[in-house]
């Protein structure tokens, strides 16, 4: 195999060259059809890169392309673009109906046009390599490997592994989250996240329905009930000969050190991310209904407001001023974010533990939170005031009695 | 000479933790597929690594580590920057290990 693959066609390339210098100009047509025809089924980039000048952003036009279990895009065939035809390949259409899914989730949920919210392409990849175990996001676009059918079966199987590498793209366009430590970790939380909240909007499911799960249908498809990450219960996700068990943790005094290194995960990026997942898990299961609403939105907004070096307090600490902005201070939406980081052991910068603990369990009672409960709070929370003020009145009266 | 590959990091990089290396020893091998990893170890050896543009995210890397008596040759790509001689050592040890 070679970096570059020799173009096939009935005309060779040097020869359709020199027809486009021709003083006909049908010939000069034809030979440019040729080049572009063969151009789009090789899916050439760097041929179609020339004209990205003149193209429209494209509203996240989709197109997937087929790498036929080799590395290199460049080779790629092109297998369906936004307006073709479905593909005799499910794996092609399975990338296709994800890639639309994730952009109308956007689009719909939080009127974000695309990737990048200026309507960028999105690009797929299938059958990247021979049996890859894994799908990633390169910075531009998506690739998915076949599986070896032991550890993983095709990548495109999965609607929210799908979504969790778009939204590598959004997070990058947003936060730009570094993708080392806690930040790095955040990164990835944000995958999970919306990937599953992609699959709950897709399905129509409330919080308490859904699975919380990241990969079930594609992680060890020999082994049935596991996934590669469970955002309800971290650390649970699996557990088998081969892969040992879900070392991810729910909660900060459980957070794992691994240096930063590639061997090392940047820092257990993958790892960690189970502390923020478990908290928005939370937030969504104690306000209720659809996650992506209130939750959804609440973890959006802050995404958008953090910073590229942002810790998981800091990010904590967004996520309960965003609640606050959105759906009012001391209401039951932020008394949900603030039990949920509590419970995870992040604290929230500025609520002192005592204040967090008892609003925490205004949040969350017995287990469950709701409206009624944390508008009760905020009624005791009044009355508590309005006692002091009572009392205040009854000591400046008595004051002004004894002079 | 024996071959280790080693694959981390990924979409399943906790997972990843506890994938053993796989090994081959050539001298298992027909002569034929021998010569011909051997020779694609040159190619990749022999040719410079990309240098990843650090914005991929759950790429997934790979260590080629073969030994030859004293001699220890330690080849490390990713999947977001692979040379193609690198890919076509990469595809052939995953060939023969899934054939095993």
């Amino acid at each position: 195999m070679s970096g570059t693959r020799p173009i096939n066609c009935i005309i060779p390339p040097y020869i359709l060259d020199k027809l486009l210098d021709s003083e006909n100009s049908e010939v000069r047509q034809a030979a440019l059809d040729t080049m572009l025809l063969t151009a789009r089924l090789r899916g050439e980039r760097a041929i179609r890169s020339s004209f990205t000048g003149a193209a429209a952003p494209g509203d996240g036009r989709r197109t997937v392309f087929d790498c036929e279990q080799e590395e290199f895009l460049r080779n790629a065939v092109l297998a369906r673009p936004e307006d073709g035809p479905e593909s005799t390949d499910p794996a092609v259409n399975r990338a296709f109906d994800a890639l639309g899914l994730t952009r109308d989730f956007y689009k719909e949920v939080f009127q974000r046009n695309s990737v990048d919210g200026q309507g960028m392409r999105l690009d797929g990849y299938v059958h990247f390599g021979f049996k890859v175990n894994n799908a990633f996001w390169d910075g531009r676009q998506m690739l998915f490997g076949d599986g070896d059918g032991q550890e993983f079966s095709n990548l495109t199987g999965s609607l929210e592994v799908i979504s969790h590498e778009l939204t590598h793209g959004v997070t990058d366009h947003t936060s730009g989250f570094v993708y080392h430590n806690q930040s790095g970790a955040l990164n990835e939380s944000m995958s999970d996240v919306f990937g599953s909240l992609v699959k709950q909007w897709s399905l129509k499911q409330r919080a308490e329905e859904a699975d919380w799960l990241i990969g079930a249908d594609v992680w060890t498809p020999g082994i049935g009930g596991d996934a590669l990450r469970s955002m309800k219960d971290p650390g649970r996700a699996y557990n088998n000969p081969q892969f040992g068990k879900d070392p991810q943790p729910d909660r900060m005094s459980r957070f794992i050190h691994l240096p930063d290194t590639k061997r090392g995960d940047f820092g257990g990026v993958h790892f960690n991310s189970g502390i923020p997942n478990k908290a928005f898990y939370l937030t969504a299961v104690r306000i209720g209904g659809f996650a992506w609403e209130a939750a959804g939105t609440i973890w959006y907004e802050a995404l958008k407001a953090s910073s590229a070096e942002d810790q998981f307090q800091d990010f904590a600490t967004t996520t309960f001023q965003k609640a606050g902005e959105l759906f009012g201070a001391g209401g039951p939406e932020q008394a949900a974010v603030l039990s949920a980081w509590q419970e995870v052991e992040v604290p929230i910068r500025g609520v002192p533990t005592g204040v967090a603990r008892i609003r925490s369990f205004a949040a969350n009672g017995s287990g469950g939170a709701g409206r009624e409960d944390g508008l009760a709070a905020l009624a005791r929370q009044i009355g508590t005031l309005n006692d002091k003020v009572t009392q205040l009145a009854k000591d400046v009266a008595e004051l002004k009695g004894t002079r | 000479m024996k071959v280790a590959l080693e694959s981390y990091g990924g979409l399943a990089a906790a997972a990843g933790l506890r994938r053993p290396p796989k090994v081959l020893d050539t001298t298992a091998l027909p002569a034929a597929a021998a010569a011909e990893l051997a020779r694609l170890l040159a190619a990749a050896a022999a040719t410079p690594p990309e240098e990843p543009d650090g914005r991929a995210r759950d790429a997934m890397s790979y260590t080629v580590t073969a030994q030859d008596g004293d001699r220890v040759t330690v080849l490390e790509q990713s999947d977001a920057a692979m040379t193609p001689a690198f890919a076509d050592l990469l595809t052939w040890l995953r060939k023969h290990h899934a054939q095993q």
